[in-house]
């Protein structure tokens, strides 16, 4: 199972998909939120097919995670709390033309200022604007190495 | 399957806080003596946010794998799931449509049968031929669809659904990479929600058995 899911992860190749979604009425709006947290591969995250969520993070993970978001999986804003905020969508971004904003800011931790819907238990934002980008800073690798192991190269010896 | 479910399920509830703990890993959803889901035990959410952003929607004309005629109104009057993808996708689609299966036959349980529908991102080998053999085996209900180009395009448009052709993989063939979201539509065709490929199918059940236990309140 755990082969058969890590191909299905790495197999998932190529271009970002977008939310699907557009925006709602003005006046229907859900609530302007500003949040600080890690953009995550939310299948890898939640599934546990690599186990401790903490290792599908950060650099460990990160080569995996740029496979995941271009193959369609949803990413997320996961809060210093713990908390997932399942992106939508970024603002001015064409859901039906390819973008690079995902593949840029995959495993950063940004600050995302957007508007936030709670949507059957889940929480969702579409980002208007990322305000700030720390970058990588969660070096993951130092604890797990690559997540899985051979989604990164090894140095030749 | 459970096993997976289970580990899914801990981790949604403790990073999306997604439903109750039992309801989740214990049991399946239960059953309601009436032929309708039980209003008092699946409700739509009420700490929804009002506002969500719909897809757009609308209407598509594409071909069943019967070769029948297909709309976005479901013919029989129910529910339907949509799922984007395509017969031999290895990727996510491995992943939801099962998924999906499982959804379905809880629904079924819940007495709020839904039909579960792929629609194809791979025409030149999703054909109705093709199709009628490979659906069954997802689901005994499932309907796939396929169309020409400019239908399917039109298909794609209605809920912003990306594709794109990646490689030619040796053994399987073409590889594409698309959307992952799976919509519950009501038997009109319009969007009454949606579901990330993380949601269990026991939440994909009850959160659906909601939407259509307000359906026939409503009605």
């Amino acid at each position: 199972m755990l082969t058969k899911l890590f191909q299905i992860t790495l197999l998932a190749t190529g271009t970002l998909i977008g939310s699907g979604l557009t925006p709602a009425s003005a006046s229907t709006a859900g609530k302007v939120v500003e949040i600080k947290g890690e953009i995550i591969d939310t299948w890898c995250y939640f599934s546990g097919v690599m186990g401790d969520s903490d290792a599908t993070r950060g650099t460990a993970h990160h080569t995996c995670a740029l496979w995941c978001a271009a193959g369609g999986i949803p990413v997320g804003v996961r809060t210093e709390e713990g908390e997932v905020y399942m992106v939508l969508k970024f603002k001015g971004e064409d859901p039906l033309e390819q973008s690079d904003t995902i593949m840029e800011i995959q495993s950063d931790i940004i600050t995302a200022r957007g508007m936030h819907y709670l949507r059957d238990g889940v929480n969702y934002i579409v980002v208007e604007d990322v305000v700030a980008n720390d970058g990588i800073t969660y070096l993951s690798h130092e604890d797990y190495d690559s997540v899985p192991p051979f989604s990164a190269p090894k140095k030749k010896k | 399957m459970w096993t997976k479910q289970a580990g899914i399920a801990a981790v949604l509830i403790a990073g999306l806080g997604v439903g109750a703990l039992a309801a989740v890993l214990n049991a399946k959803p239960e059953v309601s003596a009436d032929s309708r889901p039980d209003s008092s035990k699946f409700a739509i959410d009420s700490s929804n946010t009002p506002g969500f952003p719909k897809i757009k929607g609308g209407d598509f004309d594409l071909v069943d794998h019967n070769g029948n005629r297909r709309n976005s109104v479901s013919p029989d009057g129910k529910f339907q799931l949509l799922f984007f993808g395509y017969s031999n996708c290895k990727a996510i689609c491995s992943l939801a449509l099962p998924n999906l299966a499982e959804a379905v036959d809880l629904l079924e349980g819940m007495n709020a049968a839904v039909t579960p529908i792929l629609i194809t991102v791979d025409p030149k080998r999703d054909t109705v031929e093709t199709l009628n053999k490979s659906v069954a085996d997802i689901h005994p209900n499932l309907v796939g669809l396929t169309g020409s180009e400019e239908n399917l395009d039109e298909a794609y448009k209605a809920f912003n659904l990306e594709k794109k052709f990646l490689f030619e993989h040796v053994d399987e063939g073409a590889v594409y990479s698309h959307g992952s979201f799976i919509y519950l539509l009501g038997p009109d065709g319009s969007f009454k929600t949606l579901f990330a490929p993380v949601i269990s199918p026991v939440r994909i059940a009850e959160i659906s058995a909601g939407y259509i236990a307000e359906e026939i309140v409503q009605n």
